[in-house]
C-alpha cells in the first residue's frame, strides 16, 4: 500500500466482495448480528454506516497532509464520533421509530473497526476521489452482508421479508422465534460464513483446474 | 498472540503501531493545533445540528404520547402536558372539545423481562378507573413477550378500578379482582406490565385526584 | 435490604441473563480473537472488567454532573459566565465525551498497572490497548446514560447502580470468553468440515451457548421473590 495504491475503481470493487468487511475481514460484528433480526433496521443501519464512512473518509482524506503520525488515531476518533452523533440525531429527527429500534447500536458505530480501518488504510494515504469510491465500496459490502443475514433471519424467523409475508400456507401466522433471538444471529452468521468460504474454495479450485492443463 | 491478531484482522497488518512510538517534536501547540481546530469546528457543527434538530426530536417524543391520548381516554380530543400535578411525573391532561378535563394519561416505566418497558396509562378524571393502556417502548422476546403491545392484551386493563392491585395469572381476566390473563409463554412480561401499572397508579392517584377536584372547582366558579 | 436486592438483580441481569456477548452482541472482536487459550481469555476478561468499571464510573460522573440537562457543574459555569439561569443541555456531546473517557482511562490503567503491578501487567497488559475499541465498554456507558438522561429524578441511577451494571457486564464477558476458550481448546482436536474452520465454527458454538444462556431468563424475578419471602 504505497503512496499510489489501488485506484478508485479497484477500491470500490474490492470493498464489495474480495475484501468484504464482514465475511472476509470479520470487522464490525456487533451491529451485524444485533440489527439483522429484520430487514428494515438492517437497511437503516447500512445507511447510517454509509453516511459516517463517506463523511469520515472525505474529511480525513482532505486533511491527510496535516496529520501528525502519533495524533492520527485521535483525529480519526474525533471525526468519526462527530459524524456518528450527527447521524444519530438525524435518525432521531426523521426516522424516530427506527432510531428507537436500533437503540445503542447507532452510537456503537463509533467503535466499529470498519470505519477506523478505512481511515487508516485508505483515506489517510490517498486522494478524495479514491476515498469516496472506497467508502462506497466498503459500505456496499457491509450492506450486502447485513442484508443477506437479515434476509435469512426475517424469512425464517417471521415469515416476512421487508414486512411482506412470504411464507406460503401459513396465513401470516408463523414464527420461529429462535431465528429472531440472539442464538439465531450467531447460527445464521456461522453458516453463512461457512457457505462463503465454501464458494470461495470452489472458485479457487475451479481457477486452478482451468489453468493447470495449460501450464 | 500473532495468530490471534490474525483472526481478528486478517487483512490489515499495518493497522496499528506504524509510528505510534515516534517522540513528538516541537512545542505542544505546533503538534496539536490540528486537533484543537477540528475540535472547535466539530463543536460548532454539533451545536448547529442540535439547534436545528433538537426541537424536531423533542416534538417526536411528545407526539408519540399525544397521538395516543384519544384512544386511551374516551372523549378526549386535546392534550396538554402537565409536569406539576404529580410532582415531576410525566402527566398529560386529556380535554374534551369544550376544554373540560375528562381524564389523565400518565407515563410509567419499569423493568420488563428483557429491558425497560415504558407504558402510557389512561385514567378517568377522578382517577377511579383505568381507561386504557399503551406500550411506548419495549424490547421483550419477539413472538412471545412483545405481544404485550397487542390490542387484545392491552384491552384487558381497560375498566379496572384503581383501588385493586393487579396481578397476571394464567386464568381468564377478572376485572373486579384485578386479575389480568397472562400471555401464554410470557408470564414475566405480563407481570412486569401489571407491576408498572400498579406502581405508577399508586404514585399519581392522590395528587391527580386532588388536581382534578381543583380543576372542577375552578370550572364551577366560571 | 430492598436496596441490595435491586443492586443484586442489576448485577445478575447484566452478567447472566442479558450477557453482553450472547444477548447484546457487544465485545465480539476479542471474543473471537482472544478465545484460543483459557489463560489468555481469562486475562482479557479481567482487563475488560477492570477498564469497564473505571470507564463507567467516569462516564456516570460526567453524565450526572456535566452532560445531562440541568447538570449542576455546567449550569454553574453557564450562570457564572453570565448566560442566565437557563437549563444547559450538553447531551449532544455525550458520545464524544465517552469515547475520550474510555481512551484516557485505558491509557491511565495501562500506565498504573505497568508501574505498580508488573506481574498483572504481564498477564493482561498486552490486551489493554485493544480495549479502547471494544464496544462492550462504550455500550456500558450508553446503558448508564439511558438511565440518567431523560429519566425522572426518583428513577435516576446513582453511581452504585452504574458500577454494579458495569461489574456485572464485565464478569459476564469473562464467563462467556472463558467458556468459549475452553470449548475451542477441545475443538483443536476435532475434525471440522473445512469451510467451517476458524470463525465459522466459533459462531455456531456461540449460538448454542447463547441458547443455553437463554435458560437464565427469569432467574432475576425468582431471586427477587426468594429475597422478598426471606425478608417477611
Amino acid at each position: 500500500m504505497a503512496m499510489n495504491g489501488p485506484t478508485a475503481t479497484e477500491r470500490f470493487v474490492n470493498g464489495i466482495l474480495p475484501e468484504n468487511p464482514v465475511y472476509r475481514q470479520l470487522l464490525g460484528l456487533c451491529p451485524t448480528l444485533a440489527v439483522t433480526a429484520a430487514m428494515k433496521p438492517a437497511l437503516t443501519m447500512a445507511g447510517a454506516v454509509l453516511f459516517v464512512l463517506v463523511c469520515a473518509n472525505v474529511l480525513v482524506s482532505l486533511i491527510r497532509g496535516l496529520l501528525k503520525p502519533h495524533l492520527r488515531i485521535l483525529v480519526f476518533t474525533l471525526t468519526i464520533a462527530t459524524f456518528v452523533t450527527i447521524a444519530d440525531r438525524l435518525l432521531a429527527a426523521y426516522l424516530y421509530s427506527m432510531s428507537k429500534a436500533l437503540g445503542p447500536y447507532v452510537p456503537l458505530i463509533i467503535v466499529n473497526c470498519i470505519i477506523i480501518s478505512r481511515c487508516e488504510i485508505c483515506s489517510s494515504k490517498q486522494g478524495v476521489v479514491t476515498a469516496i469510491a472506497d467508502a462506497f465500496g466498503v459500505a456496499f459490502g457491509y450492506a450486502l452482508a447485513l442484508l443477506s443475514i437479515a434476509t435469512v433471519r426475517e424469512i425464517l424467523g417471521r415469515g416476512t421479508w421487508l414486512d411482506i409475508p412470504v411464507m406460503p400456507l401459513t396465513q401470516g401466522d408463523y414464527g420461529w422465534s429462535v431465528m429472531i433471538l440472539s442464538p439465531g444471529a450467531f447460527l445464521v452468521m456461522g453458516l453463512l460464513l461457512g457457505l462463503w468460504n465454501w464458494v470461495e474454495k470452489r472458485r479457487a479450485r475451479g481457477r486452478l483446474g482451468a489453468s493447470a492443463p495449460g501450464a | 498472540m500473532a495468530d490471534d491478531r490474525a483472526v481478528e484482522e486478517p487483512r490489515q497488518p499495518a493497522a496499528e503501531g506504524v509510528a505510534l512510538s515516534e517522540p513528538p517534536k516541537g512545542g505542544a501547540l505546533s503538534q496539536a493545533w490540528l486537533v484543537l481546530v477540528m475540535a472547535t469546528f466539530f463543536g460548532a457543527a454539533l451545536a448547529g445540528v442540535e439547534h436545528k434538530l433538537g426541537p424536531v426530536i423533542a416534538m417526536n417524543k411528545l407526539n408519540e404520547t399525544i397521538l395516543q391520548v384519544p384512544s386511551l381516554v374516551p372523549g378526549a380530543v386535546e392534550t396538554t402536558p402537565d409536569m406539576e400535578s404529580a410532582h415531576g411525573k410525566n402527566v398529560f391532561r386529556a380535554l374534551d372539545e369544550n376544554g373540560r378535563l375528562v381524564g389523565w394519561v400518565v407515563q410509567g416505566r419499569g423493568q420488563g423481562f428483557a429491558d425497560r418497558i415504558e407504558v402510557l396509562i389512561g385514567l378517568d378524571a377522578s382517577v377511579a378507573t383505568i381507561t386504557g393502556l399503551f406500550v411506548l417502548d419495549q424490547k421483550e422476546t419477539p413472538g412471545l413477550g412483545d405481544n404485550i403491545t397487542t390490542r387484545a392484551f392491552r384491552d384487558r386493563f381497560a375498566g379496572i378500578g384503581t383501588d385493586v392491585t393487579l396481578v397476571a395469572q394464567n386464568t381468564t381476566t377478572n376485572r373486579e379482582a384485578g386479575v389480568i390473563q397472562a400471555l401464554s409463554g410470557a408470564t414475566i412480561s405480563s407481570s412486569a406490565v401489571c407491576t408498572i401499572v400498579n406502581q405508577t397508579v399508586n404514585e399519581v392517584k392522590e395528587p391527580l385526584a386532588e388536581a382534578a377536584r381543583a380543576a372542577s372547582v375552578v370550572r364551577g366558579d366560571r | 435490604m430492598e436496596y441490595f436486592v435491586n443492586l443484586l438483580l442489576i448485577g445478575v441481569g447484566a452478567a447472566l441473563i442479558h450477557n453482553f456477548v450472547f444477548y447484546y452482541f457487544v465485545g465480539l472482536c476479542p471474543f473471537l480473537g482472544v478465545s484460543k487459550r483459557i489463560d489468555m481469555a481469562f486475562g482479557m476478561g479481567l482487563a475488560v472488567t477492570f477498564v469497564i468499571s473505571i470507564a463507567s464510573t467516569l462516564s456516570w460522573l460526567l453524565t450526572y454532573y456535566v452532560l445531562r440537562p440541568g447538570a449542576p457543574v455546567s449550569s454553574w459555569i453557564w450562570s457564572t459566565l453570565g448566560g442566565g439561569s437557563g437549563e444547559v443541555n450538553l447531551t449532544i456531546l455525550s458520545y464524544l465525551v465517552y469515547i475520550f473517557a474510555i481512551a484516557s482511562s485505558v491509557q491511565f490503567v495501562e500506565m498504573y498497572v505497568r508501574k505498580f503491578f508488573p506481574p498483572l501487567y504481564k498477564s493482561f497488559g498486552i490486551f489493554l490497548p485493544l480495549i479502547t475499541t471494544n464496544c462492550a465498554i462504550l455500550f456500558a456507558c450508553l446503558e448508564i446514560m439511558k438511565n440518567v438522561v431523560g429519566v425522572e429524578p426518583a428513577a435516576m441511577w446513582g453511581l452504585d447502580q452504574a458500577l454494579v451494571l458495569s461489574l456485572g457486564g464485565g464478569v459476564g464477558f469473562t464467563i462467556a470468553i472463558v467458556i468459549m476458550a475452553g470449548i475451542r481448546e477441545e475443538l483443536e482436536l476435532s475434525e471440522i468440515p473445512e469451510p467451517m474452520r476458524g470463525p465459522g465454527i466459533v459462531f455456531i458454538v456461540a449460538g448454542i451457548l447463547a441458547l443455553a444462556f437463554m435458560g437464565f431468563a427469569g432467574v432475576d424475578s425468582a431471586l427477587a421473590r426468594l429475597f422478598k419471602a426471606g425478608m417477611s
